[in-house]
């Protein structure tokens, strides 16, 4: 007897399935739902009740402070897996770096923690961390945390904090009237700037971002950097207040600048499987 | 920004001289004006005696003891003001540090980088300058109790406590902004402040994990804030209607 090929249900995330479970449960006990997804689950369809309950639960517009911190989440995700990948490769991360990427990945850990926590307190499911492609389809070629490939990872790991930093900055207006999660956000928000920091200096950049520069980085990450030139804040030229003090780059290097929602999941987009 | 936190001008009391603060205070109390429905301006005039330093620097004379005001009533336009207030404080800070580096210990690479805050600091005390037009003319005067700006591990050892409360105090007053706009100003600021602490405790100790002490940072209500700050700064920073409420994040106090 030939082994019985995978059901549609096994290859979707657990999570997806408990949150499509208890939704349907809701509903079975009088919840609100709408007349094409009762129709559909007193068919007895299981695809057709799947697809339906799945845009039951995420098909309505996104509450902005969910979809901001779901964005957060998937950013951290990509940042875990890496270093959690990272520390774990016999002989890639010297000795005497050890410190700081441990410190990187237990930071990633518990920010992953916390946002699935705080997005579960609000009522919704955290979106599963995704399966990431480090070589990004190709654009990093035979990256696979191999003991000579360290000086690929940290420019990765710059390129990742650099954005982590631009995907929360973003999402701040966006949780301008819940204060707990503003605050929470900002909290992890400047030790990704630390992070940022740290690692470009441990590469010999300065720790901030000049123009709009990605420094010796990969041409297929500039999206990551694109706009940090900015020379005008809240309306301000900085242009005559720099001019004595480092120009444009200390103008652009003084003020780190959002990313919109769309351009980060663009650039994560690069590295999903 | 728009016009949205300027205050109502009927109710403002405005304050030119140093006598009439002091008048003020004496004769009805700082509180009991707020509570007649009261907005406090300090004018040009009481803000050129506060400082009366050198523009390019912010290097202010130190002793004068005045007082500065902020009214959180004002809505945003406080938060600015508070935020003016620590820019004033690093960016001066800073300045001494560049001032000082002939006869110093820092070396070539420190000398540099010290630059580039001094740089980024100036910009932020001179860009709030801008955005707060009216709102931003006075000037706080700094004091460093003796602090020796040629000694790399003293001088850092402090610039670490500015970097680390300019973070924790962005983090904790960025609640009160009410546009998404003034947010986003804190947010391209205070990514910047952390950059700053992160290298200075790099520098300190260098590839340890005190770049980043914890998963979390700081975020501190202005009030605790601007007590931390009070140390280093000679003129009394006095808040008005401060938020009696301060909402913490999740690990934070």
């Amino acid at each position: 007897m030939p082994p019985k090929p995978p059901s549609l249900m096994s290859t979707v995330d657990t999570e997806i399935i408990d949150a499509v479970e208890t939704r349907a449960a809701e509903i079975a006990q009088g919840a609100s739902a709408s007349s094409k997804l009762v129709a559909a689950l007193a068919l007895g369809s299981v695809p057709i009740a799947l697809g339906a309950l799945a845009t039951d639960l995420w098909g309505q517009a996104p509450s902005e402070v969910v979809d901001a911190l779901q964005l957060a989440l998937l950013l951290e995700h990509l940042e875990s897996d890496f270093y959690t990948r990272g520390i774990s490769a016999a002989g890639m991360i010297p000795v005497a770096d050890a410190t700081i990427f441990a410190t990187l990945n237990a930071h990633e850990s518990t920010h992953v923690s916390v946002l699935r926590t705080i997005i579960g307190a609000k009522g919704a499911t955290a979106a599963p961390k995704p399966v990431f492609d480090f070589t990004a389809k190709g654009s990093v070629p035979g990256f696979v945390f191999a003991s000579t490939q360290y000086e690929t990872f940290k420019m990765l790991s710059q390129a990742f904090e650099d954005l982590g930093v631009r995907a929360y900055k973003g999402q701040l207006p966006r949780l301008i009237s819940d204060k707990s999660t503003l605050t929470t956000a900002l909290t992890f928000h400047s030790v990704e700037a630390r992070h940022a920091a740290e690692i470009r200096r441990l590469r010999g950049k300065k720790g901030w971002i000049t123009g709009g520069s990605r420094d010796d980085l990969p041409a297929f990450l500039q999206p990551v950097y694109a706009g940090e030139e900015n020379g005008t804040q809240g309306g301000v030229s900085l242009a005559p207040i720099a001019t004595a003090f480092g120009g444009p780059d200390g103008a652009s290097e003084a003020f780190d600048e959002p990313l919109t929602r769309e351009q980060v999941t663009a650039i994560v987009g690069l590295f999903l499987a | 920004m728009g016009d949205a936190w300027r205050g109502d001008e009927a109710k403002r009391v405005s304050i030119g001289t140093i006598e009439q603060w002091n008048a003020l205070l004496s004769r009805r109390g700082f509180m009991r004006l707020m509570g007649l429905g009261g907005a406090l301006v300090l004018l040009p005039g009481i803000a050129t005696s506060c400082g009366g330093g050198d523009a390019v620097t912010g290097v202010g004379t130190p002793g004068s003891g005045d007082t500065v005001a902020i009214d959180f009533a004002a809505g945003d336009v406080a938060v600015l003001q508070f935020a003016y207030v620590l820019e004033q404080l690093e960016a001066d800070f800073y300045s001494r540090v560049v001032s000082a580096f002939t006869g110093s210990n820092f070396t070539a690479a420190e000398q540099t980088l010290l630059t580039d805050i001094r740089n980024h600091e100036v910009i932020h005390r001179d860009f709030f300058k801008a955005l707060l037009g009216s709102n931003g003319e006075f000037t706080i005067t700094p004091t460093y109790s003796g602090l020796n700006f040629q000694d790399r591990a003293t001088f850092l050892a402090a610039a670490k406590t500015f970097e680390d409360l300019g973070v924790a105090a962005y983090n904790g007053a960025a609640q009160y902004l009410t546009t998404a706009d003034n947010l986003t100003i804190a947010g391209k600021i205070v990514s910047v402040e952390a950059r700053h602490a992160s290298a200075i405790r790099d520098l300190l100790n260098p590839k340890s994990a005190d770049f980043a002490p914890r998963a979390f940072d700081d975020a501190l209500s202005p009030i605790k804030s601007a007590a931390a700050a009070q140390d280093f700064i000679v003129d009394k920073l006095a808040f008005a209607n401060a938020p009696a409420v301060f909402v913490p994040g999740l690990g934070t106090g």
